[in-house]
């Protein structure tokens, strides 16, 4: 059996508009796009600013905090997940702006202990050797 | 601005197969079978079918493929790739092929083995799959169903209103009272709160088992033409008044993204409906809310203002939306009792308390003959139907409306 589907989840293939977001995971840091024109922050990765359209980006790298904007505790594992359910889905609002879905670790994800607005930092996960995934915890 | 084209064009015939799970068919021959009965409902010939539509997510058959079964030639034919809030959109667009002369008569179906071949969400890719595009950003996360991308505006919501899972759970039990008057519905159990609450967590804290609707094999169909040809027609017609839709949130795609989350695209959809209609709230009578989830309808009366925000499940609570009070809510039973449809069952059933010929268990009801008890195993017409209101979801960024009157 591979490593690959030893873990069994889904992997994150990047493609040119997210290659960089990945590369840098990979490197333990969290990097994000800003328009130059007209200063918008976003998440997830493009070519295009969704605001203004403008293709002047510069990536920089964000603060690793955030809050707890919303989650879901998912009963019905996706494939790879079977061994965590129950586990939690959730959505950082980044400190920077943006908000961006993630798992949630370090804590047993129950609707007690996923307080909404908490405090939470970025971690990085090395799930493959070549394949690192960003979550989040507890702050 | 008030629509130019309201009252111009009619719903003239209203068709489903029987919901099952396991209907040992295909899509095509559900298609067929669906369009045959909207047809002879409509007191059409297959031949006077000149114009198709039809919504697929990947499964379904082509409308061109039908035409062969059908002996039909066609003038005019989509097939689109979309779900929910797609009935209500392509009866605007075929509004929009009559009036451009393309067409004259328009029949759009949706055919599905949602339970026995395509299951949503259920059947998943295989385990460590490269994934790219959008989903990349969700898919590693393990996000894989639509109950499970829809909960994140839901549990914010919760949190924000005090809204708890008893309240969800008065939703299915509503639905769940009028299917038990529903000859066709699945699911014509009535359940208690109780039931839905000690039902197992699918995902927490927004849904247990019998908050989410039934998987169903199943073909609809509704064909639409003008007003004016709908007079020489069997039924008593049921005019368009207005249509909106398919309407989405700023940047639609991560709706997670954009404004408050709990904010639905019927927020943008609502105040155009009701212009382009020249009515409000007050003037619907009969309501057919989206209800993938019991959480869906609860955050759709908010967007579209038949109550405020944050107080949707006082208004479900309240029983408004039960037959015999003011504003009934699916009356067939809906999504999460009569069948999963994607959204079609729940415009023919508002049709057919237009027509005022609801198919209970009256013994007259094929005479517009009803009882009026709601009791289980008796009479869904609401007396008095003079417009009803379909509310459409795809997901929480897109939405459709349609507003139908006799």
């Amino acid at each position: 059996m591979t490593q690959e589907q030893e873990y069994g989840k889904m992997i994150p293939e990047p493609v040119p508009e997210t290659a960089y977001f990945w590369e840098k995971v990979r490197e333990h840091e969290l990097w994000i796009q800003k328009c130059t024109d007209c200063d918008h922050v976003f998440h997830y990765p493009r070519f295009h600013c969704p605001k203004c359209t403008s293709s002047n980006l510069d990536w920089f790298q964000a603060s690793g905090k955030g809050t707890l904007y919303t989650y879901m505790i998912n009963h019905r594992p996706a494939p790879g997940f079977q061994d965590e359910a129950p586990y939690a889905i959730a959505v950082v609002q980044l400190e920077e702006g943006p908000r961006m879905m993630t798992n949630i670790v370090g804590i047993e994800n129950t609707p007690e202990n996923l307080v909404l607005d908490m405090a939470l930092e970025v971690t990085f996960d090395d799930v493959l050797p070549d394949v690192t995934i960003p979550k989040w915890k507890p702050a | 601005m008030e629509s130019a084209l309201k009252d111009k064009y009619s719903i003239v015939g209203i068709g489903e197969t029987d919901y099952t799970r396991g209907s040992g068919r295909s899509t095509r021959a559900l298609a067929i079978e669906a369009i045959r009965n909207a047809v002879t409902d409509a007191g059409l010939k297959m031949q006077d079918i000149d114009g198709m539509l039809s919504y697929h997510g990947g499964d379904s058959v082509n409308s061109s493929t039908l035409a062969y079964d059908m002996g039909a030639q066609l003038n005019f034919y989509m097939d689109c790739s979309g779900g929910g809030s797609s009935t209500e959109a392509l009866i605007g667009l075929a509004i929009g092929a009559i009036e451009a002369g393309m067409c004259e008569t328009v029949a759009i179906f949706r055919s599905m083995n949602g339970y026995s071949q395509v299951r949503i969400g259920g059947t998943g890719s295989r385990a460590s799959t490269p994934v790219s595009g959008p989903g990349l950003m969700t898919r590693p996360y393990g996000l894989a169903s639509a109950v499970q991308s829809f909960a994140f505006s839901f549990t914010r919501h919760m949190m924000e209103y005090g809204v708890t899972s008893e309240d969800l759970a008065r939703v299915k039990v509503a639905h769940s009272n009028h299917a038990s008057n529903n000859p066709k519905a699945l699911m014509k159990q009535r359940v208690t709160v109780d039931d839905v609450v000690n039902s197992r967590w699918i995902v927490r804290p927004c849904a247990h088992l019998l908050d989410c609707c039934l998987e169903t094999d199943n073909a609809t169909c509704i064909i639409v033409t003008s007003a004016e040809r709908a007079k020489d027609l069997k039924q008593q017609p049921v005019y368009i008044r207005a249509v909106q839709g398919r309407g989405t949130k700023p940047g639609g795609d991560f709706h997670y993204q954009h404004g408050p989350i709990s904010r639905v695209a019927g927020h943008y959809v609502g105040p155009r409906i009701f212009d382009l209609a020249d009515l409000s709230h007050d003037d619907i009578d009969v309501t057919g809310c989206y209800d993938a989830f019991t959480y869906t309808v609860v955050l759709q009366f908010e967007a579209y203002g038949f109550c405020k925000e944050g107080e949707g499940k006082d208004y479900i609570k309240s029983g408004i939306v039960n037959l015999g009070d003011k504003r009934p809510n699916n009356t067939s039973g809906g999504h999460l009792c009569e069948a999963y449809t994607h959204g079609m069952n729940m415009v023919i059933e508002n049709t057919r308390q237009l027509r005022g010929i609801v198919d209970d268990y009256c013994p007259d009801w094929q005479n517009g003959n009803h009882t009026y008890d709601y009791s289980e195993g008796g009479c869904r017409q609401v007396r008095n139907v003079n417009t009803t209101m379909n509310m459409g979801w795809a997901s929480p960024a897109t939405g459709s409306a349609l507003i139908l009157r006799r």
